[in-house]
């Protein structure tokens, strides 16, 4: 890519929608170059800090619901590191070809913020503007035009212009139009956001690609290993990629050039490079290039060798595995029988030894048999807890067991209880049913005559008799109870 | 520079894919100036077999702006024959002009214009103090008021 016809070329596999141009860029190089005459980028960051959100952010904790504000000053600050991209969509690529009628007759672009004018005719805002700025004429049929003549396109064509498919200058990925700047604001790993370290202590006001600003801040001075140029880590990619003057190196093996930055992943697929046979560690010295190794591969002495040897390695791993284990299992089972041993030896003496104790500790010669005496009653505490442990459990299960046979037991003798209240109150009715019968039978002859007699004539004499009678009947009542 | 810079890369990019016949598009180094050749298809016994070539100048306001342009001389590219066009290059044309020309006109444009200007004339000639004009004239096309004394043509 120096300069001359090849220059324009390269500027329309950039920019251009020729459908040409999208295929024959190469993976590599796809972005724009930089070349002298256009190195623009098709998109603006907007770099100032909105101070209404870090106002909010360094009020948040101090206002009174602190838990529920917290939350989303927390995503706010990550938010915070996002930047809001301008994109230019006059210097976008456009995925597939796109209806003329979308065009603007002006720039020859997808309109933007498309315009109507008095004669029917549609134009970006902005192009428009600076035609009637020469010359008040529509440029399509030279109908007289002002600016204050023109209205808003109709709906439906910026519906069609939104879900035009543009390609995101940074991540080359086709989005609807109208997305694409939100896409790069907020997930666009190659698009640009503030540097992680811009709340830290450092403040650093740098810019890094989403991908990276997860590595911290990269802004500090290094020097290009190529070209020995100075400048920050996080250029350091696209200066390797794009900027270094010497980035562009022919491979050793197959002189294609290639990226310096890529030549660890081109050698291992160049196939210049000369490669051992497979089979070279069993004794096969043969090297050669891709294609002529893969004949030899065919007709290698070492290939049936190689095969079982491959086997016999891979058994051999196998068995080296299964002895470590067992090595450990035995290691495990010598450390068990010792300490059963020196178990068995303390509790020949135990109380001995207990009564011995103060002298042992003074003695340090005797220190292993403290330990083995210590490891004793440590394994007595052991035993003793776990019976204790045993019979805690057993205890548990007895009170639940009991538990359930007391309710077993209950539950019948609660409900015959309840059948014998139910009787008892069947025979009380039948009971006061009789009694009212026989008290009534009872004044009757008691009265000694029908009705008229207790509310007799003189007000004073059924007054004295009621209380009377009413307290026989009750007493009646009483034997009667006891009697039945 | 800018817009016409991306304006221009689209047009290129038309050019590139194809072009109408008789026009050629021989260089389009950086985007100021460019050279293509156009020729007259049907049988004008003026123009036969004769290819011309037209330089286009833009400046940084095209396409608000026209773009100058004119018939160039060298040895097998004549300046062609016709009573709008000096002997200098220089082409009398509204279009080409600050008041007939349109941003929506563009370099494919003003070639088929100016093939159909030629293709329909029959006057071998030259405009009326054609050399004087050549002698005399040291502005840019673009800038001068040309009489257009013969609307017919």
């Amino acid at each position: 890519m120096n300069s001359g016809p090849d220059s324009a070329d390269v500027f329309l596999e950039s920019l251009g929608d020729s459908p040409s141009g999208e295929t024959s860029a190469p993976n590599t190089i796809a972005r724009p170059l930089p070349l002298s005459s256009f190195s623009s980028i098709p998109y603006t960051v907007q770099f100032e800090i909105n101070p209404e959100s870090t106002a909010f952010i360094t009020s948040s904790p101090g206002s009174p619901s602190l838990s529920a504000t917290h939350k989303e000053s927390l995503t706010l600050s990550s938010l915070e590191l996002n930047l809001r991209h301008t994109v230019d969509f006059r210097a976008i690529t456009y995925d597939g070809t796109i209806d003329e009628n979308l065009m603007c007759p002006i720039c020859r672009c997808p309109l933007v913020n498309p315009v109507l004018t008095d004669c029917d005719h549609i134009f970006c805002r902005e192009c428009i503007g600076d035609s009637l700025s020469h010359s008040e004429l529509c440029p399509i049929d030279r109908f007289p035009l002002s600016l204050k003549d023109l209205m808003k396109a109709p709906k439906m064509v910026f519906n069609q212009l939104d879900s035009l498919k543009a390609k995101c200058p940074c991540c080359n990925i086709a989005f609807a139009r109208s997305m694409l700047e939100h896409h790069m604001e907020k997930y666009c790993p190659e698009s640009l956001v503030r540097c992680s370290a811009l709340h830290s202590s450092k403040k650093c006001a740098g810019v890094v690609k989403r991908r990276l600003s997860d590595q911290g801040c990269l802004h500090y001075q290094v020097q290009c290993p190529d070209c020995m140029e100075t400048l920050e880590q996080a250029q350091m990619e696209d200066h390797c990629h794009t900027v270094c003057k010497q980035r562009l190196a022919p491979c050793e093996h197959c002189t294609t050039i290639i990226l310096r930055h890529k030549k660890v992943e081109h050698e291992e697929s160049c196939s210049e490079v000369c490669r051992p046979c497979q089979w070279k560690e069993y004794g096969c010295s043969y090297e050669a290039k891709q294609d002529n190794l893969q004949l030899h591969n065919d007709k290698c002495t070492f290939k049936l060798f190689g095969a079982i040897a491959e086997n016999i390695k891979k058994e051999v791993n196998d068995l080296r595995k299964e002895v470590g284990n067992l090595k450990e299992t035995n290691h495990l089972q010598e450390r068990r029988i010792k300490f059963l041993e020196s178990g068995q030896k303390a509790s020949e003496k135990p109380f001995e030894f207990m009564d011995s104790s103060d002298a042992n500790l003074s003695d340090t010669a005797n220190a292993e048999t403290l330990d083995t005496g210590h490891e004793y009653l440590l394994s007595l505490l052991e035993v003793q807890q776990n019976r204790i442990s045993n019979l805690a459990a057993e205890l548990s299960e007895l009170r639940a067991k009991h538990t359930v046979m007391l309710f077993n037991e209950t539950i019948p003798m609660k409900n015959e209880l309840a059948e014998l209240r139910s009787t008892q109150q069947v025979t009380c009715m039948h009971v006061r049913w009789l009694m009212r019968f026989r008290m009534q039978e009872n004044q009757r002859r008691f009265g000694g005559g029908p009705g008229p007699a207790p509310s007799g004539p003189d007000g004073g004499g059924p007054s004295n008799e009621m209380p009377l009678g009413r307290r026989l009947s009750d007493s009646m009542t009483r034997d009667l109870i006891t009697k039945l | 520079m800018a817009f016409a810079t991306k304006r221009l890369g689209k047009e290129l990019a038309k050019i590139h894919g194809n072009l109408p016949p008789g026009i050629t598009l021989v260089t389009a180094e950086g985007f100021q100036e460019w050279l293509l050749d156009i020729q007259v298809l049907d049988a004008n016994p003026i123009y036969t077999g004769k290819i011309f070539r037209l330089k286009f100048k833009f400046s940084s306001s095209y396409p608000i702006e026209p773009p100058e342009v004119t018939f160039v001389n060298t040895t097998d590219r004549p300046i062609p024959m016709h009573p709008h066009i000096y002997s200098n290059g220089i082409i009398c044309l509204d279009l080409l002009g600050q008041q007939g020309w349109s941003p929506v006109q563009n370099v494919e444009s003003i070639c088929m214009s100016l093939q159909s200007m030629l293709t329909g004339n029959t006057k071998n000639e030259r405009p009326e103090g054609d050399a004087q004009f050549v002698a005399s004239n040291r502005r840019r096309p673009r800038d001068i008021d040309f009489y257009y004394h013969d609307n017919t043509v």
